[in-house]
């Protein structure tokens, strides 16, 4: 059967299947994404990693980023848990403290918290990236 | 004639046939793995696979209710003391993951003595069939209460109490501490039908009501959601302390759902009980609104006044409950008494009223007795048995010797110089012993004869004074080791443990401290936290709220819980039941609420008059608030208005 499968189904296929997989991770959360998270709204970061949480029930990297006033602040990006991120291929040595990234998130709801929801993340130095491709956003 | 008698008779001799079925003799086997199809995770509304935000529907709230979970934020669950919190008891049959229901059985009789009810996202929850008591008022509670159940026909009754606060459903809707939940459990067949039954009387105007329904699914199994936070506050910023919430009125998300729902009219969005009637048609086709309606209602069957009273009696006796190592909590009439005993002696913090001196010493000696080693049966005979120091018979010392006295009280800790944690201070130092002084062989007349009093600093100054003034209280019951700073500790472990006194500068008043006692991982917190009142602030003793929040979180700087939010670092309150890390963080977030509600208040220019009519307190005042007594809920706005404008 896998070798019926043309290149571009089978990469549709693993697009489809980890957009899944994300979609259902957002049901696992233990608070609620959407009353958490703005999803009608998305913030860009762009900073440096001051921590990365790889952990249950969430991972969380935590950023130093300017605020919309051009403020340093520490932002806590909410992630996948370890379980999710683990078949999407993102293990705890993935990221490493004083990388430069650029992520992409739900902005809290909260006026004046510095927290986001993982939508993108990329890393412009190696080209590394979660959630970059259409339907792997989670929420 | 003979045709209705023939009819009559056959119709009588079916009846069995047509009749319900008999209960059964013995209840159901409810235990196993049950799995429920219909979650409330999904949001059957949307909203990003969430319930949405602002959907109380069929929520019986009352203003209370609405302004409280209009105000809560979800991002509560990232400060460090929430992380790993597990669901709230009345979410739980709704959650995500199945059920899982084991039986305990009395091994002599086999009948099921507690059943065990698990969830993904749960503690192990008992529900005892022993028919034991519920615990006293003053028992800590828990995220999944204490559930004792019985049977009536086929439906398992489950009462649970002790419950922490937390929500109804995620995303919102809030309970406070005081609510209740009964549950009714039915199987018929392979179907589970739970009703509960939350009776919450802070934010509810009646019981709020819901089913559920599991099929018994032999092959499902209930995951464990692990949870490994860390103490690092998920929501950002470099404030460890940050408390997420809405300013009343500036929660604009409320609504969103309704953009894409616009079938629902707005008001049943709210909750009420007016909207849970039929009657309430009426109010959707007619110009008329819900509080014009008249609906019956149930009302909550929680007396409030009893629950919070209870928690704290002022009954005239002294209850004692264990907590943790060497600590014991005493009720005394209206305040909490700390005691720690060990073979060291007797340490209490805080000594109640004058009234109750006696009741108090009696028991703490009561206690000292259960830290002596009892009288054991001799196992050794002669001069060479260990420990014999110059022999003197074992055996006639165990069998001959009455038991030794109850160890002597040695220090008094007075978190506060407030009535009730200094006035039985001269009475009880007296029944104690401190042995200091003498040294060399040479004794001092009077110095050591009275247990040690440690206060704060201020402590001293406001029940003292000058010579040939006449001071608050006599001289025997001043503090007699007094601290200026941030702490003070016991120069000596006390009962194997290191004791520290920390100062809260400016929060009650300028006095104020709370006690760690470091192995027995207890804290007891004096007047910084309470259970049955706000807080008591004396601005004209130097007190501020914002010293209280700062105090607060120097407990839960300290404190750690055990497991999943809960247990580990006992807080003793000055007033009201035992808690742990969760219950001091509410009680935090509580007083942040409201701080940051009457700061912002006082920036848009409202003077008190105003700021008190526009009630900032309004969704926490039936649990904490008062309108009669020593502390009002008025008197408490005013602290922390003056506390603010002050800080100016």
């Amino acid at each position: 059967m896998g070798r019926l499968l043309t290149a571009g189904l089978k990469t549709r296929l693993y697009i489809v299947g980890v957009a899944v997989m994300f979609a259902g991770s957002a049901a696992y959360a233990h608070h609620s994404y959407g009353a958490t998270y703005d999803t009608s709204r998305e913030v860009k970061l762009e900073g440096k990693i001051l921590q990365f949480s790889y952990r249950n029930p969430h991972s969380f990297v935590t950023l130093q980023a300017p605020d919309q006033e051009g403020v340093q602040q520490r932002w806590a990006v909410e992630w996948s848990g370890t379980a999710q991120l683990a078949t999407a291929g993102v293990n705890r040595e993935s990221l490493k403290v004083g990388d430069q990234v650029v992520i992409v998130g739900r902005p809290s709801r909260v006026p004046g918290e510095f927290r986001a929801l993982m939508v993108t993340l990329k890393r412009p130095l190696d080209g590394f990236s979660w959630g970059s491709r259409a339907g792997e956003a989670v929420d | 004639m003979k045709t209705l008698v023939l009819f009559t008779a056959a119709m009588l001799l079916s009846t069995p046939t047509f009749a319900q079925p008999a209960r059964p003799a013995t209840p159901p086997d409810i235990s196993g793995e049950w799995r429920l199809e219909n979650d409330e995770e999904a949001g059957a509304l949307g909203a990003s696979g969430q319930p949405p935000l602002g959907d109380y529907l069929g929520i019986p709230f009352n203003d209370a209710g609405r302004m409280r979970a209009d105000t809560s934020a979800e991002s509560i669950w990232g400060t460090p003391e929430y992380q790993c919190r597990p669901h709230s008891a009345p979410h739980q049959w709704r959650g995500l993951g199945g059920a899982r229901i084991l039986k305990e059985q009395d091994p002599l009789t086999r009948e099921v003595s507690v059943y065990h009810i698990q969830f993904m996202r749960s503690l192990d929850r008992p529900v005892f069939m022993d028919g034991r008591p519920h615990p006293p008022a003053w028992a800590p509670h828990s995220w999944t209460g204490f559930s004792t159940g019985e049977w009536s026909g086929n439906t398992l009754k489950i009462t649970t109490t002790h419950l922490k606060d937390g929500y109804l459903k995620r995303g919102g809707p809030q309970t406070s501490d005081l609510y209740t939940m009964t549950e009714y459990l039915t199987r018929h067949d392979d179907i589970l039908t739970i009703v509960s039954v939350v009776d919450d009387p802070i934010y509810q105007d009646e019981p709020f009501v819901q089913s559920t329904t599991y099929v018994y699914d032999p092959t499902a199994t209930v995951n464990m959601e692990t949870c490994n936070a860390s103490a690092f506050a998920e929501n950002g910023g470099s404030d460890r302390h940050w408390v997420p919430h809405f300013l009343p009125g500036q929660n604009t998300a409320l609504t969103e759902w309704l953009k894409k729902e616009d079938w629902i009219p707005q008001e049943p969005t709210r909750g009420g009980v007016k909207t849970l009637y039929p009657e309430y048609r009426s109010a959707l086709a007619a110009p008329a609104t819900a509080s014009t309606l008249r609906v019956p209602s149930s009302k909550s069957t929680v007396a409030i006044d009893k629950a919070i009273a209870d928690q704290s009696p002022r009954d005239g006796e002294v209850h004692a409950l264990p907590v943790q190592g060497n600590i014991q909590m005493l009720v005394v009439d209206g305040t909490n008494v700390t005691v720690s005993l060990g073979n060291d002696g007797v340490l209490i913090v805080n000594t109640g009223s004058a009234a109750m001196t006696d009741k108090v010493i009696a028991a703490v000696k009561e206690l000292g007795k259960t830290v002596i080693a009892p009288a054991t049966a001799n196992k050794c005979a002669g001069a060479n048995c260990p420990g014999a120091w110059g022999w003197a018979s074992p055996y006639f010392s165990a069998v001959t010797s009455s038991p030794a006295p109850p160890r002597p009280l040695r220090y008094i800790i007075n978190t506060s110089a407030a009535t009730d944690h200094v006035a039985g201070n001269e009475k009880i130092a007296a029944s104690g012993f401190f042995p200091r002084g003498g040294g060399f062989g040479g004794a001092t007349a009077g110095v050591g004869s009275r247990a040690s009093i440690i206060a704060h600093e201020n402590v001293l100054n406001r029940v003292s004074a000058p010579a040939g003034k006449i001071p608050a209280m006599p001289t025997p019951a001043w503090p007699t080791d007094t601290f200026f700073d941030e702490f003070h500790k016991l120069p000596e472990y006390f009962n194997g443990e290191a004791v520290i006194v920390y100062g809260a500068p400016a929060a009650n008043t300028d006095g104020d401290s709370f006690v760690y006692f470091r192995h027995s991982e207890v804290i007891a917190a004096g007047n910084l936290f309470s259970t049955v009142s706000y807080p008591v602030i004396d601005l004209e003793k130097g007190g501020n709220i914002q010293g209280v929040i700062d105090g607060l979180n120097h407990i839960l700087d300290l404190a750690v819980a055990e497991y999943r939010g809960q247990g580990g670092t006992w807080i003793v309150p000055s007033r009201g039941r035992l808690s742990d890390t969760a219950d001091v963080a509410s009680y935090r977030n509580m007083l942040t609420m409201i701080r940051d509600r009457i700061r912002d208040s006082i920036k848009k220019g409202m003077t008190l008059a105003q700021v008190k009519a526009a009630r900032p307190t309004m969704d926490f005042d039936g649990r904490y608030g008062s309108t009669t007594g020593p502390w009002t809920t008025d008197m408490f706005v005013e602290a922390v208005y003056k506390s603010l404008q002050e800080k100016k």
